[in-house]
């Protein structure tokens, strides 16, 4: 976990590299089988040409980078709101990084403000967002 | 799980998709952790639950033959940790369907219970869709 919880530090990063047996994985552990990301052959005939990662694939490295700086308290009380901007592929390398960029106190509660972003290896934007942590102040 | 289609005409504001109930067993938790390339402890880590909520979704609606649904946009509140081994309960409702040309914007509710009742989590999820 961070430790010290300050405006303006940065999260650690998670780096990812995707491979389509990933994809395939994920594919058996969630139950969605959608052929875009399965399916060679059917992805190919489709305007994004090949297959490409879960969406939620990408999230879950959010969440991992945010569960490392703040651990349970992301588990229970975490908040993310995510775009999906294009899609990993595989053959890919994500680095998740993310950044506090304020504090705020609300009745007594301290909540840390980040916002983070999933790019690939040629610096596209594959995931960006923002998530909101509550925190206790005596971690600040 | 449940594994039935619907009319894709009737993916309106205020359907409910049949809700779904999994078991987080630690065989299933080591093959999500094994999916995300990470490492886990005693809680489930949180978009397991997504991923299960968002497969009982993706499973029903009947998306035409030769033609994909995108994930556009996801937005979550934790509540609480669940631990290896607890049993949810996944409910997905449609909250908006909005059309753009050859496209329609899902915008999907999704809520999940543990076994006491007690929501652990809730969302909301932007699927674009052929109209």
């Amino acid at each position: 976990m961070l430790a010290e919880i300050q405006e303006g530090k940065a999260l650690d990063p998670v780096v990812k590299h995707i491979t389509q047996e990933k994809i395939n994985l994920y594919a058996e552990a969630s139950g969605d089988f959608n052929p875009i990301h399965i399916d060679e052959s059917f992805a190919a005939k489709t305007p994004l040409g090949g297959t490409i990662a879960h969406g939620m694939l990408g999230l879950a490295y959010v969440s991992e980078m945010m569960t490392s700086a703040f651990g349970e308290g992301w588990l229970s009380s975490g908040k993310l709101r995510a775009k999906f901007k294009e899609p990993a592929r595989p053959g890919d390398t994500l680095t998740i990084s993310g950044k506090i960029d304020c504090i705020e106190q609300k009745d007594g509660v301290s909540y840390a403000n980040c916002n983070f972003e999933c790019r690939n290896e040629k610096g596209e934007m594959i995931v960006t967002g923002e998530a909101i942590v509550k925190f206790s102040s005596a971690r600040k | 799980m449940p594994d039935q289609t619907i009319d894709y005409e009737g993916l309106i504001p205020g359907y409910k998709f049949p809700s779904a109930t999994y078991e987080l067993s630690e065989s299933f938790v080591s093959k999500y952790l094994k999916a995300v390339d990470s490492n886990g402890d005693e809680f489930v880590p949180p978009l397991a639950m997504t991923a299960c909520a968002i497969a009982t979704m993706t499973k029903s609606i009947p998306v035409p033959p030769g033609t994909i649904a995108i994930h556009a946009s996801q937005d979550l509140e934790f509540l609480k940790p669940v631990p290896v081994g607890a049993t949810i309960e996944c409910h997905i409702g449609v909250a908006q369907k909005i059309g753009r040309g050859k496209m329609s914007m899902l915008i999907l509710e999704v809520e999940i219970f543990d076994k006491d009742s007690e929501k652990v989590q809730s969302g909301r999820a932007t699927v674009a869709l052929p109209a």
